[in-house]
């Protein structure tokens, strides 16, 4: 990656993590209490309470691993440490997508869900990670730039007879 | 003239001289993300965050998609209905307690039930609980572990756990058979044979069967008491990792370190991933369903032949004062020795009749998972182990039982919610 | 005539049985995936040859349960071909195991596998170099996507026993024990 996109990558990575941070904080102070809805902002872990501690530590996770990744960008390592937080939040909030999806398709009363409670499902407030889960989505472009890179770098690229 | 050990590594030495060149090599971003989950400080979040995730698929996937979004429905509101119906609830002939309904005493009268686990009929529970429950839990579960394996996850997680296992005489690599008993007992114990030692054989297998729940039970519960799946994990976790120090402490024999390669992550193939799914689960369902099916027909025809109250008698006072269960929970422990499932299912019947307070039903749900290993399992433990060690196998279960249903129970005792 | 399948555990020895053989073995991304020995058919030269898959063994001194079958197979069957699977990127651990077969007198195909992770790795191999200087077939593969598989079966009626000796003279020479120490 060049000069600009390093940059780039260390203030967007370090507002994020901080981001992650701030959420995750949330997440733990509201897993032992009795959860917080904030607009449509959800942290109440309503499908299980007994899940919302663990996300809480994946996220601040999440935000260690921004963080610690902007120091010397570039560097392979360093790189390596924003991506396993954004795969991070990939999982959590794949899974929120998913539980998602599977309380849409089947109905209350009959087999399947009417299109309205099908799409009332997918209605807001979202937990902390699904807000997450776009902003995360940049560390795709750092990885094509890299992995680009090491094509060209190898000395030598053979292919099997 | 066969070589020494050392002339071979001269010889290799000489011969890669001449043909290997090692190129500068250069860390790759796959390489970087390798070290870091296989590190401590990153490796553990990322664990957290991999068994979250195939927690959570598992659960919405098993149980809110199929079992309660489909299969609840499909089995009580019309198959239940149908048969009971067609058969018009009769309730008097003995052919119909066994097969359809065998109805349960309300206020001194036996009344139709109405729904498939309390039914308990070969063609009603029988066909419930591996088809409306348990083919989802293991469909998950393998779905999650082709996964991890293709993608080259387990072998990390071996390592990230290594230090812990060693404490109790076993080697990250255990963490590999003890995920595949979360499907099936069955292969993970065939999955010993890796194992260096028969020490750490008998400790593996012997954990095993004992201390981890297979993916029909994990189904079936979570289908059950979803609310308490966490406190029976840990209990289950704790039990693994106590009676495993202890029993390397006993154990005679040595446990080395097992040389392991962790291979380089790797995309998941589709049709791999498919086809594993493909075999693995056929598999189950073909040693699972005959198992269910004899167990609901031998449950039924104790009950009819009186069988089940006399054992009920008998046994009851002690599973009252030392585990602290009500005597009712005989018949599920029988059942629990061909399917555990099955058993779990049972004890789902008792609940919704009401006989059975919270930490009963806790205390019960981990007797089941712990006190004998399903038939399959059991038979393919005579296979593997030899005779001195089979017995010792069955003596520190019936010891681990005692020991720790007791301990739950005074724990339960001194919690004050026993 | 019969062919097995050896190598460490962990270099694709499943996916070579199952591209060889059509079947079903599973194919798992760490060591020790299969415990017991699968058999299987392939065809071969117009005829079907039965392929059995070792299980991975690190040399013939057995150390788990495992090698101990690995051995006890290549002592049964004395009269088949052995296509020896290696690590491309770990020749030289695979080579040990290799030598120790072609030492007991069994015909040997070397197979470079995961030759893409070799050359990811920056490992450049002179595969007509080692060919020479071992005297058995040596053929680089990809098993995961095939490379490599139509020269591999081509190759399994060139092998041949190879006298250790030949090798070592090939190799130019190697130190005797005492010498090494």
């Amino acid at each position: 990656m060049n000069e600009l996109e390093e940059k780039f990558g260390q203030i967007y990575f370090a507002v994020l993590g901080a981001v992650a941070l701030a959420f995750g904080a949330a997440e733990l102070i509201a897993s032992a209490g009795e959860g917080l809805t904030w607009g449509i902002l959800d942290s109440s872990g309503a499908a299980d309470p007994m899940f919302l501690p663990w996300r809480a530590i994946i996220l601040l996770s999440v935000g260690f691993f921004y963080l610690s990744s902007v120091k010397n960008f570039a560097e392979i390592h360093q790189l390596a440490k924003a991506v396993l937080g954004s795969i991070m939040i990939w999982i959590v909030a794949g899974m929120a997508i998913w539980s998602r999806i599977a309380s849409s398709i089947p109905g209350e009363e009959t087999w399947f869900n009417s299109l309205e409670g099908f799409l009332a499902s997918y209605a807001p407030p979202y937990c902390p990670e699904m807000f997450l889960l776009p902003f995360s989505l940049v560390i795709v472009y750092y990885i094509l730039k890299e992995r680009e890179e090491e094509a060209e770098g190898l000395s030598y690229r053979g292919k099997a007879r | 003239m066969p070589l020494s050990v050392d002339e071979r590594w001269n010889l290799i030495e000489k011969i890669s001289k001449q043909t290997v060149e090692f190129g500068a090599r250069k860390h790759t971003l796959k390489d970087a993300i390798a070290e870091l989950t296989v590190k401590p400080l990153t490796g553990i979040p990322v664990a957290i965050a991999v068994l979250y995730g195939i927690w959570s698929f598992f659960v919405d996937f098993a149980g809110t998609l199929f079992t309660d979004g489909f299969m609840v429905r499909l089995f009580d509101e019309h198959w239940l209905p149908f048969l009971q119906n067609a058969f018009h609830n009769n309730l008097d002939n003995w052919a119909y307690r066994l097969f359809i309904d065998a109805g349960h005493i309300e206020n001194g009268v036996l009344v139709a039930s109405d729904n498939c686990l309390e039914a308990f009929g070969v063609l009603t529970s029988g066909f419930f609980v591996p088809f409306g429950v348990v083919l989802w839990a293991v469909l998950a579960f393998y779905l999650m572990f082709a996964l991890l394996e293709d993608v080259g996850y387990l072998p990390r997680l071996a390592v990230l756990v290594d230090t812990v296992l060693h404490k109790i005489g076993l080697h990250g690599y255990a963490i590999v058979p003890t995920f595949l008993s979360l499907g099936c007992n069955v292969p993970g114990v065939t999955a010993t044979r890796a194992l260096e030692t028969r020490k750490q054989r008998f400790l593996m297998i012997t954990l095993l069967s004992v201390f981890v729940p297979c993916g029909a039970q994990i189904g079936i519960m979570q289908d059950l008491v979803p609310e308490l799946m966490g406190w029976i994990f840990l209990t289950l976790a704790i039990g693994y990792l106590g009676f495993g120090f202890i029993l390397n402490k006993i154990v005679p024999g040595k446990s080395p370190e097992i040389i392991m390669d962790v291979p380089p992550y790797r995309m998941p193939m589709m049709k791999n991933i498919v086809s594993k799914l493909w075999v693995r689960t056929s598999r189950f369902l073909l040693v699972a369903v005959p198992f269910v099916l004899l167990g609901c027909l031998i449950v039924g025809l104790m009950y009819l032949t009186g069988a089940m109250d006399w054992l009920a008698t008998v046994l009851g006072p002690f599973l009252m004062s030392w585990f602290g269960v009500p005597e009712e929970t005989v018949s599920p422990l029988i059942a629990g020795f061909l399917r555990k499932d099955l058993a779990v299912g049972m004890l789902g019947g008792l609940m919704e009749q009401g006989i059975m307070t919270t930490f009963q039903v806790f205390t019960s749900v981990v007797l089941l998972c712990i006190y004998f290993p399903c038939l399959a399992t059991f038979a393919l433990m005579l296979k593997e182990e030899n005779w001195k060690e089979f017995l010792g196998s069955i003596a520190s279960l019936v010891a681990m039982v005692l020991v720790y249903g007791g301990l739950i129970h005074l724990v339960g005792i001194m919690l004050e919610v026993a | 005539m019969k062919i097995l399948l050896m190598g460490h555990p962990n270099v694709g020895k499943s996916v070579f049985f199952n591209r060889l053989t059509g079947a079903k073995v599973f194919e798992s991304n760490y060591p020790g995936t299969t415990v017991d020995f699968t058999k299987g058919w392939m065809r071969f030269g117009g005829e079907d040859v039965e392929l059995i898959d070792v299980p991975g063994a690190f040399s013939l001194e057995p150390k788990d349960r495992a090698e101990e079958v690995a051995v006890k197979m290549l002592e049964e069957n004395r009269d088949s071909v052995v296509i020896c699977v290696l690590d491309a990127s770990k020749v030289e651990r695979g080579l040990y195991l290799a030598l120790e077969i072609i030492e007991r007198g069994y015909p040997v195909v070397v197979a470079l596998n995961m030759w893409d992770v070799a050359e990811d790795k920056n490992i450049r191999i002179d595969v007509e170099k080692l060919e020479r200087i071992l005297g058995v077939p040596v053929v680089p593969t990809i098993a995961i996507s095939g490379e490599g598989f139509k020269e591999l079966v081509s190759k399994i009626k060139e092998a041949a026993p190879v006298k250790i000796e030949k090798i070592i003279e090939n190799a130019g020479g190697v130190e005797s024990a005492a010498v090494s120490g």
